[in-house]
């Protein structure tokens, strides 16, 4: 038995592959791979495939991560190239490290946030308005009804770079058990706070962080 | 390529790996290598169409054909509608991204009655002129479609340019293979149209001219320009020889049916005379054990699914059952696959087939005994004893299964309140073998009792019948809840306008295009789901076009009447139904093809007996 921790990226299309049908998607292309894969014991086996952490529907990564078990050591190089000759459009394995790290250990992920819009002369100077205010309020639902909080401060600009008219934002938001803010809730509420429609026109996980910003695998 | 101004709304929609293609599996073409392009559409929503068996082997057939390209499109659901309407996109296929309105060929599969509508929106959806006279000289797009409701199609007749009778492995490539001819030849639709129709299996509704009486039945129904008096249905005669897909495309989000299947074999020998699938489908062909096992085998290793479904009308009927199980079981426990029988009958369910079953996985059994008495069951030819069904359940209880399904159909032909409350009777008997067993399952037993309306359908025993009313049914369910004694029964009795238009659809004529595409226009579409079927702008429909829903449904129709289907050939004779008729109403039962020949004239296509 062996573990392997595989990191892989998923574009264009397969954005719109939600959490739990890209769990079915990869166990299939595992199966199909002709990698060794383990089955869990008892009644119903099933292949153990672990992602430490969920991607949004719509967002793009560079950086998933799924840990795979096999019942013999391979080659990574092997495995990469088993697993990349199954997987579908936009789904693509880029490497292979010994999982160190536990799911339990991720707190932070970094997103590249690509905004556009015509209508209005400076989007920097939008942003900047936007992020300056004492409190971002948002909408949340709970299972007791619709609560009102604060994101503003589990933001991070970590750069920002303005080339009229796309305004580029790398931020950083909180991941993992301890609490999660999912990008698409900064977007939105920048998109409702503006007056003028703001397109994304693109949206992308770029880092997966342990504690102190460390990276994850 | 998806359309730039989708990507934008995508998220605003759910599923929405059901608008973006790219699935593992579907075939890409350079368009420069490809002379014609079919758009093979399913009129409902690609979690439903992607289930579907007959598209996958379609599909992939077509594709097999350097030049040629088969796309996939499905109806969208509202929340996608909504924004296609409102950014103006057209709908595309789903490989491409290319607006079918532009293909050689629309083909719908037509599985249902309720799905009609869908169409109808389809093609409006695409900028496809509805109307079939709309649509010009330019030889394509045609719209065309085949599938079980091809028998009549004269409902929708004025929608498409061409219906494909039967099963379509070989006369789907004919048909291409003249259009790619006469295309390049320079031909108009018209005369396309024409030269198609001499294809065997090819109904071209425009060439025929249908009168009628006074009372609304069927006059005549008259061929012009050389069109074939009756239009025969095409059967593939060797299910070994015939085309079968290995690879298949494998969505994202899951399906009705998420399974990779192999059908074992097609027909049926049973003749259960409400059933319309049991008679357009003869004659019975099987395919051999080998075949099946090697294409199983094939389609799991292709697509990394762990559950391979077997597939036919009645998969237990197949000579070679219990070889094909021990084959695919020794593979599939191995693969860590589920191995589901969908089609099992009761009568000759053995104790080892259950036994190979239930080594994979044991959920809840499934029985159709369709009707509560023996007297009832045999004017259906649903050649199931109570001995056997209760044989059955105590196999299936001893093998541990504590839950069963009975399906029963209501409004049936000579049905009284006796057979009813037999419904109740059986399953009240089923309850107490349970009790009485003296080692039973641990769990607790729960049968749960179904009850659907009965649709008499063109080309079975029953096309004659009329269609029970609406306060009929309410009532014998009544009948039913006050004969039902124990609380481990549980019944569910549903009932809709639905089933009335699905009986007005399955046997309606020409005249009834007007309706359908008024029920369209007043917003009516997805009717199969429940949540959209309107019934009252169906009925505005009818009076809006002076035409009766109960002439259709609710009549009792003689053996001489000319049916609107009359000039259409699925090969069982008239002279076959009405004896089978006559036999129904005497409560006499027909044995199965495979004992006795009833003659039904299905095997003259084989040129030999079934058997």
């Amino acid at each position: 038995m062996k573990d392997y921790r595989i990191v892989f990226e998923k574009k264009g299309i397969s954005r719109y592959i939600s959490h739990l049908d890209l769990n079915r998607c990869m166990i299939r292309a595992v199966r199909r791979s002709g990698l060794p894969a383990w089955y869990t014991e008892g009644f119903h086996p099933h292949l153990y495939l672990m992602f430490p952490l969920a991607l949004s529907l719509g967002v793009e990564s560079i950086c998933e991560v799924m840990d795979l078990r096999l019942t013999e050591e391979l080659p990574p190089e092997e495995i990469l190239e088993k697993l990349n000759a199954v997987l579908p459009e936009g789904l693509h394995a880029l490497e292979i490290h010994p999982p160190q790290k536990q799911a339990a250990d991720i707190t932070a992920a970094e997103y590249h946030l690509l905004l556009s819009a015509p209508d209005v002369p400076d989007l920097k100077s939008l942003w900047d308005a936007f992020f300056s205010q004492p409190e971002i309020l948002v909408q949340k639902k709970t299972k007791k009804g619709v609560k009102e909080i604060n994101i503003k401060n589990n933001i991070i600009i970590h750069k920002i770079d303005f080339q009229p008219p796309d305004l580029s934002l790398i931020l950083r938001l909180p991941a993992g058990n301890d609490g999660n803010l999912n990008i698409g809730i900064v977007s939105d509420a920048f998109q409702n706070y503006a007056d003028k429609p703001i397109l994304v026109k693109s949206v992308c996980r770029t880092k997966i962080f342990s504690e102190n910003y460390q990276d994850f695998f | 390529m998806l359309p730039e101004i989708l990507q934008a709304h995508l998220l605003d929609v759910q599923k929405p790996s059901r608008y973006t293609g790219g699935e593992i599996g579907q075939i890409v073409k350079q368009k420069s290598q490809v002379d014609v392009r079919f758009a093979f559409c399913f009129p409902d929503i690609y979690d439903v169409g992607m289930s579907h068996l007959g598209m996958k082997i379609l599909y992939s057939l077509i594709n097999e054909r350097e030049n040629y390209w088969c796309e996939r499109v499905f109806a969208p659901w509202p929340d996608m509608e909504a924004v296609m309407r409102q950014e103006k996109i057209l709908l595309y296929a789903l490989e491409s991204g290319d607006e079918i309105r532009n293909f050689d060929f629309i083909g719908f599969t037509l599985q249902y009655e309720m799905s009609y509508t869908n169409i109808l929106n389809m093609l409006d959806l695409a900028g496809v002129p509805v109307w079939q006279k709309d649509r010009g000289e330019q030889i394509f797009p045609l719209v065309v479609a085949g599938g079980p409701c091809a028998c009549n199609p004269e409902p929708i007749a004025d929608f498409f340019d061409l219906f494909i009778l039967g099963e379509g492995e070989e006369v789907n490539l004919e048909l291409m293979d003249l259009y790619h001819t006469m295309r390049r030849n320079g031909a108009s639709r018209s005369e396309f149209l024409k030269a198609a129709a001499q294809i065997r299996g090819i109904y071209v509704p425009s060439l025929y001219e249908v009168a009628y009486h006074e009372d609304g039945t069927v006059r005549s129904i008259t061929p012009h320009d050389g069109a074939p008096e009756k239009i025969t249905k095409r059967v593939i005669t060797d299910m070994n020889q015939s085309y079968y897909p290995e690879h298949v495309v494998i969505p994202f989000i899951e399906t009705i049916h998420d399974r990779v299947s192999v059908e074992v074999l097609r027909g049926c020998i049973r003749g259960c005379r409400f059933c319309q699938a049991g008679f357009l489908y003869r004659p019975f062909r099987e395919k051999s054990a080998g075949t099946v096992c090697r294409q199983g085998i094939a389609l799991c290793e292709h697509s990394g699914y762990d559950e391979l479904s077997l597939s036919s009308l009645s998969t237990s009927d197949h000579s070679q059952i219990e070889e094909i199980l021990d084959q695919l079981l020794e593979y599939t426990a191995k693969e860590h696959i589920n191995l589901s029988l969908p089609s099992l009958r009761i009568d000759n369910f053995s104790k080892s087939v259950l036994e190979k079953v239930t080594t994979i996985r044991k959920s809840g059994l499934t029985f159709a005994p369709e009707a509560g008495t023996q007297r009832l069951r045999d004017v259906i030819n649903k050649n199931v004893t109570e001995e056997e069904v209760m044989r059955t359940c105590r196999i299936a209880f001893e093998g541990g299964y504590t839950t069963v399904k009975l399906y029963f159909m209501m409004g049936l032909p000579t049905e009284t309140d006796e057979d009813i409350a037999g419904i109740a009777d059986l399953a009240q008997k089923i309850v107490n073998l349970f009790y009485d067993m003296p080692v039973r399952a641990k769990g607790k037993l729960q049968i749960s009792i179904s009850t659907a309306t009965f649709v008499p359908k063109p080309f079975t025993p029953f096309e004659f019948e009329p269609q029970t009313e609406k306060t009929e049914i309410l009532r014998k369910q009544q009948v039913l809840k006050k004969a039902i004694k124990s609380k481990k029964i549980k019944a569910s009795m549903h009932i809709s306008d639905v089933s009335q238009m699905e009986a007005v659809l399955a046997r309606g004529d020409r005249r009834l295009c007007a309706v359908l595409y008024d029920a369209w226009n007043s917003g009516c579409r997805l009717d199969s789901w429940e949540e959209f079927f309107d019934a009252a702008r169906w009925y505005a429909a009818f009076e809006k076009n002076h035409l009766d829903p109960a002439f259709y449904a609710n009549r009792t129709r003689s053996y001489e009447e000319i049916m609107p289907w009359n000039h259409i050939d699925y090969l069982v004779s008239k002279k076959f139904l009405i004896r089978e008729n006559q036999k129904a109403h005497a409560a006499q039962t027909t044995p199965p093809c495979r004992e006795f020949c009833a003659g039904c004239g299905a095997n003259q296509c084989l040129g030999r007996p079934c058997f």
